[in-house]
């Protein structure tokens, strides 16, 4: 393969590389902290439906609010993914640009 | 023949930079880092972990009068947030577009202008009008408490995740 594309192929990845390192170590920490959050607020609902300190009327409330919680939890994964989409996507026009001699 | 192996060879590059030329260089694909939002939410989480400390074990309805404007300022407050969060400009462009035809390929819900903040924002001012409403007429019992505080966490830490996650 000619040197150029090589090269280019090489930077490419190390571009891609660094950017979706960084921001799949962040997101990993924040789903862990959600999924294990969400589980716990389920257990929590249950002792309290349990024990009489969560009525009807709450358990319905705390019930939507899983639901509620389950949905926003996606949505910001995909927030996230929106973000480094648009990181990854400027490095690589950046750098594309750059080796083909046009400023920006 | 030379000619047409090359011409493959080359032709996921030459379409990646002819779609990079035509889509116009850099792309905006999320609203852009706020850092009053992020202050705001940040003071105004500590006035809510401080109130749940303060009511640590349940709640008597007689003394709600006590709580109630703590309770209005922490509902005010997330309000305000949920709109200043909402009011950046949605990016709307080529790509975004191509994504979401991707995502409802997929099956999956498409990316609409409803930032999750904006909507971790307007949870939680449900979940303290909710909580303001129990506390008044029969008061907060501890487990019940403990759930409202759990929600709450929750879709701070969506919120504060997302928003700190705009600063590129």
């Amino acid at each position: 393969m000619n040197e150029n594309v090589t090269n280019i192929i090489s930077e490419i990845k190390d571009i891609a590389s660094g950017i979706l390192e960084k921001d799949i170590s962040a997101v990993r920490g924040f789903s862990e902290r959600q999924v294990e959050a969400i589980a716990k607020q389920t257990v929590l609902i249950q002792n309290g439906v349990k024990n009489g300190d969560i009525d009807e009327d709450l358990r319905e409330f705390f019930l939507d609010g899983l639901e509620a919680m389950a949905l926003n939890f996606v949505n910001t994964l995909k927030g996230i993914l929106m973000v480094t989409l648009e990181k990854l996507w400027n490095a690589l026009v950046n750098f594309l640009y750059k080796a083909v001699g046009v400023v920006i | 023949m030379y000619l047409e192996i090359l011409q493959r060879k080359f032709l996921p590059l030459q379409i990646l930079l002819f779609f990079l030329v035509v889509s116009g260089c850099e792309a905006t694909l999320a609203p852009a880092y706020d850092q009053a939002i992020v202050e705001s939410v940040t003071e105004n989480s500590e006035l809510a972990m401080r109130f749940f400390a303060e009511v640590d074990g349940g709640t008597e309805s007689d003394s709600f009068f006590t709580r109630q404007s703590t309770y209005n300022k922490l509902i005010g407050a997330f309000l305000s947030l949920k709109l200043q969060a909402k009011a950046r400009p949605v990016p709307k462009n080529v790509a975004v577009d191509k994504i979401n035809e991707l995502l409802q390929a997929k099956g999956s819900n498409v990316i609409t202008g409803d930032y999750p903040s904006a909507f971790a924002f307007e949870q939680i001012a449900k979940t303290f009008i909710k909580m303001k409403e129990v506390d008044r007429d029969r008061g907060l019992k501890p487990l019940a408490l403990e759930a409202f505080k759990g929600q709450i966490e929750i879709f701070l830490d969506q919120a504060i995740t997302y928003e700190s996650f705009l600063k590129r």
